[in-house]
C-alpha cells in the first residue's frame, strides 16, 4: 500500500514551502518533495529565492553597497576612513551564513509543522500519484488527495553565448566570482542583470551591459526609468541598449560580439553573465499519461484559482502565468491551501509590489503612467522629489522621486512608482492604500511621521491635486 | 463620527452633511471609499 497524504507538494521555493506551511497549519497532512542541492550537494529547501535568488542577491547588494559607501560616502558625512580593504571571501562567506540560517530556519518549521520533507525529484503520475525519486535509492510511488507543483524556474538560456560554469555563468555563478572580474560583461539589463551588475560595479569591476531592447526596463514607469537608467549610468554601469549579442568568443579573454543600430561590434570581458530572463522548470514534471496541460513557453495551465486541468491538482508560482517574484508565488501557495481547507482564498493579482533592489532602489505597485495613456482612462500625476524631503537628505540620499497617479474622476490610486532610498520598505503603504481602493486624497490626509522617508509618498499624494507643501505645485 | 470611513471619506461626509449610512459601499467589507461617495452625490439631490 503506498504512502498517502493529503497533500503532496512538489517544490520547496517560496510558492511550495509557503503553501506547504498553510496547508500543515490549517491540519492538512503534508508532505514536499524538493530536489535542489547546494554546492555541498547536500538537500536544502527554500528553492530559488533563498538559495541562489533573492536573499543572497540581497546579501551582496547590501555588503556591497556598505564597501562602496565606506569607500566613497563617508567622507561627506565628516568621517574620513584610510585604505578601505575588501575581503571578498568573508563576504560571500557571510552570503553563505545568512543562506544556510534561513534554509535551515524552514527546515525547523517544517520540522514544527510536522511537514514530511522529501529530497529528491517528483513526478506527477495520473490520479493524483507522485512518484517521489530520492537522491540515493529507489523510487516509491505516493498517493495524494491533493497535489501542489510548485516547481520554479530557471535561467534562460542564449545560444551564443554558452554557460561554462567559470567565465560564463548564470545568476547563479555571478554571486560566486572568487575575485572581483577586471571586465564584467552582462546580458540583459533586467532585474537581475542590473543587481548583479551594481554589486561587482561596487567592488570595483567595469560593468558593460548589453540589452536587447529598445527601450530601459519597459515594464517599469518610463519616468522612473529614465531617472534611474541616469543615475545607474553615473555611478559606473555602462548600459548599451538595441544590443544584441552575436556570440561569444572563449579565448585568453572573452570576446563578445554584438549588434546594434549601427552594425556590429566586440567587446573584451574577463567575466560574462548570462541574465536574460527565466522560464518555468516543468520538464520531467509530469509523466505524459497524468495529462497535465501545459503552454508552448512551458507554463502550467491554471485558472485564477491556480487549479490546473486536472482535478485536485494546482499549480503555484513561477511555473505558472503572472510575475515570477517569491511573493506572488507565496500567495498563491497560501490560497490554495486555504481553499483546500475550504476556505476562501483569493490573490489579488492587480495589486502585486515589484523592486529592484539598485540604488538608489526602485518599487512600484499599479499602472505605470504609459500603460494609463495606453487604454486612455484618465488620470492625475503627483509626485515629489526625495531631494526635497528632509530625512533623505539627512540620509545623504537626496536623488529619486515618488509619484501618484489616480483616477481623474475617483480619485482612486491607480499605480505608485517609487525611485530613491528604501523604495522597497516605502511601496507597502502605497499596496495597503491600494487594497483598500484608497483615493489619493485619502494617503494625502493620513497622518505621516516627520522628519521620515515616508513624508515624500505623502507629499506626492497631496501633489495629485496641486497642494504638497513643501513643492510649488 | 464613524471611524470605518476613510480620511477623504470622513471628509466628504463631513462637508456634505451626509448620513453614511445612506451610501452604498464598494469597498473591501463594504466600506465606502471616495468614489462611492462621488456616486452617491451625482445622483442625489444636493440639500439647499
Amino acid at each position: 500500500m503506498a504512502r498517502s497524504f493529503d497533500v503532496i507538494v512538489i517544490g520547496a521555493g517560496p510558492a511550495g514551502y509557503v503553501a506547504a506551511l498553510r496547508c500543515a497549519q490549517l491540519g492538512l497532512n503534508t508532505a514536499v518533495i524538493d530536489e535542489f542541492l547546494d554546492k555541498k550537494a547536500q538537500p536544502a529547501l527554500g528553492g530559488t529565492c533563498l538559495n541562489i535568488g533573492c536573499i543572497p542577491s540581497k546579501a551582496l547588494l547590501d555588503s556591497s553597497q556598505q564597501y562602496h559607501y565606506a569607500s566613497t560616502g563617508l567622507a561627506r558625512h565628516g568621517v574620513q576612513v584610510r585604505d578601505v580593504e575588501l575581503d571578498l571571501g568573508a563576504m560571500l562567506e557571510r552570503k553563505d551564513q545568512i543562506v544556510a540560517d534561513l534554509t535551515g530556519g524552514i527546515r525547523q518549521l517544517f520540522k514544527a509543522n510536522k511537514i514530511q520533507w522529501l529530497p529528491g525529484h517528483g513526478t506527477l503520475h495520473e490520479d493524483r500519484r507522485v512518484e517521489f525519486s530520492p537522491h540515493e535509492g529507489d523510487s516509491e510511488l505516493l498517493q495524494a488527495e491533493s497535489v501542489i507543483l510548485a516547481a520554479g524556474s530557471q535561467p534562460m538560456t542564449l545560444d551564443a553565448a554558452p554557460l561554462d560554469g567559470e567565465r560564463v555563468v548564470d545568476s547563479a555563478g555571478a554571486m560566486e566570482f572568487t575575485e572581483v572580474p577586471k571586465r564584467l560583461g552582462i546580458i540583459g539589463a533586467g532585474v537581475i542583470g542590473l543587481e548583479m551588475g551594481s554589486v561587482w560595479n561596487r567592488l570595483g569591476s567595469k560593468v558593460v551591459l548589453l540589452e536587447a531592447m529598445e527601450s530601459f526596463l519597459a515594464t517599469v514607469d518610463q519616468q522612473l526609468a529614465r531617472e534611474a537608467q541616469r543615475q545607474l549610468t553615473k555611478q559606473g554601469l555602462d548600459i548599451r541598449l538595441g544590443s544584441r549579442v552575436t556570440e561569444v568568443r572563449q579565448g585568453k579573454t572573452l570576446s563578445v560580439h554584438y549588434e546594434d543600430r549601427e552594425g556590429e561590434h566586440n567587446i573584451q570581458v574577463d567575466r560574462l553573465i548570462v541574465a536574460v530572463g527565466r522560464r518555468p522548470r516543468t520538464e520531467n514534471l509530469a509523466v505524459e499519461d497524468a495529462g497535465l496541460l501545459i503552454d508552448e513557453q512551458g507554463f502550467i495551465h491554471v485558472n485564477e484559482h491556480c487549479e490546473t486541468n486536472l482535478p485536485g491538482v494546482y499549480a503555484v508560482g513561477d511555473a505558472v502565468r503572472g510575475p515570477m517574484l517569491a511573493h506572488k508565488g507565496s500567495e498563491e501557495g497560501v490560497m490554495v491551501a486555504e481553499r483546500l481547507a475550504n476556505r476562501a482564498g483569493e490573490v489579488n493579482y492587480d495589486v502585486i509590489p515589484w523592486v529592484i533592489y539598485t540604488h538608489p532602489e526602485i518599487a512600484w505597485v499599479g499602472h505605470t503612467e504609459q500603460a494609463l495613456k495606453s487604454t486612455g482612462e484618465p488620470y492625475r500625476v503627483g509626485s515629489f522629489n526625495f531631494g526635497a524631503n528632509g530625512r533623505a537628505r539627512a540620509m545623504d540620499e537626496p536623488v529619486g522621486l515618488v509619484k501618484v497617479i489616480a483616477h481623474d474622476e475617483t480619485d482612486r490610486i491607480l499605480g505608485v512608482h517609487i525611485l530613491g532610498p528604501q523604495a522597497s520598505e516605502l511601496i507597502a503603504e502605497a499596496v495597503l492604500a491600494m487594497e483598500y481602493a484608497a483615493s489619493a486624497e485619502d494617503l494625502a490626509r493620513t497622518v505621516h511621521a516627520h522628519p521620515t522617508l515616508s513624508e515624500a509618498m505623502h507629499e506626492a499624494a497631496l501633489s495629485v491635486h496641486k497642494r504638497a507643501l513643501h513643492k510649488v505645485n | 463620527r464613524n471611524d470605518n470611513l476613510s480620511p477623504a471619506v470622513r471628509r466628504m461626509v463631513a462637508e456634505h452633511e451626509l448620513d453614511p449610512a445612506r451610501i452604498e459601499g464598494t469597498g473591501r467589507d463594504g466600506r465606502i471609499i471616495k468614489e462611492d461617495v462621488i456616486r452617491h452625490l451625482a445622483s442625489h439631490e444636493q440639500p439647499a
